[in-house]
C-alpha cells in the first residue's frame, strides 16, 4: 500500500496530465456534434465487430444442438407433407368426395441418427439408434436428406441394421426420372461414390448427368426418391445398358437420417399375393 | 516578470485572441493561436500539477469561447504536460532563466526551436481532435504545417514588441 501511495506520489504528474486528457477528450466527445458521431461510429463498429466474432464462436458451439433440432423439425416437415399430398389427392380426385382421416397417410418418417457405418466392406452395414422401441421393423427404407441410404434389415429393441446401397446383397429398383424405365440398382463392391443400374433397355435415352430416382415398385421406398446421377453408360450386352451411378448419398459423411414407415405396405402386398395366387 | 505583469500580459492575450484572431476567416487552413504564449513564459520552476491546471483552465476558457469544448483544452494541457520536458532538452539552466527577464535573449535559436517545436504540438493535437478522423490525411497535415509556421510567426511578433521591448542593455 505504502508502495502504490510512494508510485502515485512519484508520478502525479503525468497521473494528473491523463486525468486531464481525459476529461478534455471525454468534453469533446460528449458537447460537439461531429466528434461524438464520429466516436459513437466507431464504437459501434468495434463492439458491433466484438458481439459478432462472440455469435459466431456461440453459434459453431452449439451447431449440433441446432443440427438435431433442424432434424427433427425436417421430419415433422416431411410428415406434415405427406400428410397435406394425401388431402390434396382427395380434393383433385373426380370421385366422389370421402371424409379422410388425417392419420391416414402412405409414409411416415422417423429421425434416426447412425452410431456405426462402415463403407470399405463389399457387405457394408449401417447402424443406427432407433429400433422396434421406436417403431422401425424391418424392410423399412432409409434416407438422408441427400438421398437414398438404405433398407432397415434387422432391428433390435433400441438399435436397427440398416443395409446400405453400397452392399452388394442389396437390389433396389430405381429408374430414369426423364423417362421412366426402370432396372435394378445394384453396388459391385468397388467405389463406395459408385453404383450401377442394370437392366435398361438398349435402346433407352440415358445422358451423363440424368437424375435416376426409385420407382416405388417395391412398397419400400417412396416414388421418387433421389438415388444419384449418370456417371457413364455402357453397353454390356446386347440388349441391356449397364449405367454406372454417381450415389447422391456420400456414405462417408451422412449422420442424420429418416427411416420412412410405408403405413400400406401389408396392403399392397396381401393384395400382390392374392393376385398371384 | 511580476506576477502582476504576467496576469496582465495573459488578459492581453487571451484578449487578442478570442477579439481578434478568433475572428479572422483564413479558409480553415490557418488557425492563429497566440494564448499559448503564456505557457510558454511562465517561470521554470512552475513544474507541478500548478502547470496542468494551468494549461487545463486556459484551454477551457478558449474553449467556452468558440464553442469547441475540450479541444483546446486536451492540447494546450499537453503542451503544459511537455513544456518541463522540452525545455530540459532543448536549453540549458542559463537560457531558461532568459524567457522570464525583459533583457535580450543570448541566443535566439534554441527560443525559436523551443517555441516552435511547443507550437507544432500544440497544433497535431487541435486539429486531429478537431478533424477527428484518418481521412485526407494529407490536407490534416498541411493544415497543421500551416497553422504552426503562422501561430508561430504571430507568437515571436508578440514576444519581441510586448515583452522585449527596448530593454536591450543587461
Amino acid at each position: 500500500m505504502k508502495e502504490i501511495i510512494k508510485l502515485i506520489l512519484k508520478y502525479h504528474f503525468t497521473i494528473i496530465f491523463i486525468i486531464l486528457e481525459l476529461i478534455s477528450f471525454s468534453l469533446i466527445v460528449l458537447h460537439n456534434n461531429y466528434q461524438r458521431t464520429v466516436f459513437s461510429g466507431y464504437a459501434t463498429s468495434f463492439f458491433g465487430g466484438i458481439s459478432s466474432i462472440v455469435t459466431q464462436v456461440d453459434d459453431y458451439l452449439f451447431l449440433k444442438v441446432t443440427n438435431e433440432k433442424i432434424v427433427a423439425e425436417n421430419t415433422k416437415l416431411r410428415n406434415e407433407v405427406e400428410r397435406l399430398k394425401k388431402i390434396n389427392q382427395a380434393y383433385c380426385a373426380d370421385t366422389i368426395w370421402q371424409p379422410l382421416d388425417s392419420t391416414e397417410v402412405d409414409y411416415v418418417y422417423k429421425t434416426a441418427e447412425m452410431i456405426n457405418s462402415s463403407f470399405n466392406k463389399t457387405k457394408n452395414c449401417i447402424v443406427i439408434d432407433k429400433g422396434r422401441k421406436d417403431g422401425i421393423l424391418t424392410e423399412m427404407a432409409v434416407c438422408s436428406s441427400e438421398g437414398v441410404v438404405g433398407v432397415v434389415e434387422k432391428v433390435s429393441r433400441h438399435y436397427a441394421r440398416v443395409l446400405p446401397l453400397i452392399n452388394t446383397n442389396l437390389r433396389v429398383s430405381a429408374k430414369i426420372k426423364k423417362n421412366g424405365y426402370y432396372g435394378s440398382l445394384q453396388w459391385d463392391g468397388d467405389d463406395y461414390r459408385y453404383s450401377y443400374l442394370n437392366d435398361i433397355p438398349f435402346h433407352v435415352n440415358a445422358e451423363i448427368g440424368d437424375t435416376i430416382v426409385t420407382s416405388g415398385f417395391s412398397s419400400i421406398f417412396p416414388e421418387g426418391k433421389l438415388i444419384g446421377f449418370i456417371e457413364s453408360v455402357n453397353k454390356e450386352t446386347a440388349n441391356f445398358l449397364k449405367i454406372k451411378v454417381k450415389l447422391a448419398t456420400d456414405f462417408k459423411r451422412i449422420s442424420d437420417v429418416y427411416v420412412i414407415e410405408n403405413t400400406k405396405k401389408e396392403e399392397q402386398q396381401d393384395l400382390g399375393k392374392e393376385n398371384y395366387e | 516578470m511580476s506576477n502582476f505583469k504576467f496576469i496582465l500580459h495573459l488578459f492581453v492575450l487571451l484578449l487578442l485572441q478570442l477579439a481578434i484572431l478568433d475572428n479572422i476567416q483564413l479558409h480553415s487552413y490557418v488557425y492563429i493561436n497566440i494564448y499559448i504564449l503564456a505557457i510558454y513564459i511562465l517561470p521554470y520552476r512552475l513544474r507541478n500539477a500548478t502547470l496542468l491546471f494551468f494549461g487545463f483552465f486556459l484551454g477551457l476558457i478558449v474553449d467556452l469561447a468558440n464553442h469547441t469544448m475540450g479541444i483546446h483544452m486536451a492540447a494546450s494541457t499537453l503542451l503544459a504536460y511537455v513544456r518541463p520536458r522540452l525545455l530540459m532538452l532543448t536549453s540549458n539552466r542559463e537560457q531558461i532563466d532568459d524567457i522570464q527577464g525583459e533583457q535580450k535573449i543570448s541566443d535566439f535559436s534554441w527560443f525559436f526551436k523551443y517555441i516552435f517545436i511547443s507550437t507544432f504540438i500544440f497544433n497535431v493535437v487541435l486539429i486531429f481532435c478537431e478533424t477527428f478522423s484518418l481521412q485526407n490525411f494529407l490536407i490534416t497535415c498541411l493544415r497543421i504545417i500551416f497553422s504552426t509556421l503562422v501561430s508561430t510567426f504571430f507568437i515571436l511578433l508578440y514576444y519581441f514588441i510586448a515583452l522585449k521591448k527596448n530593454k536591450t542593455v543587461k
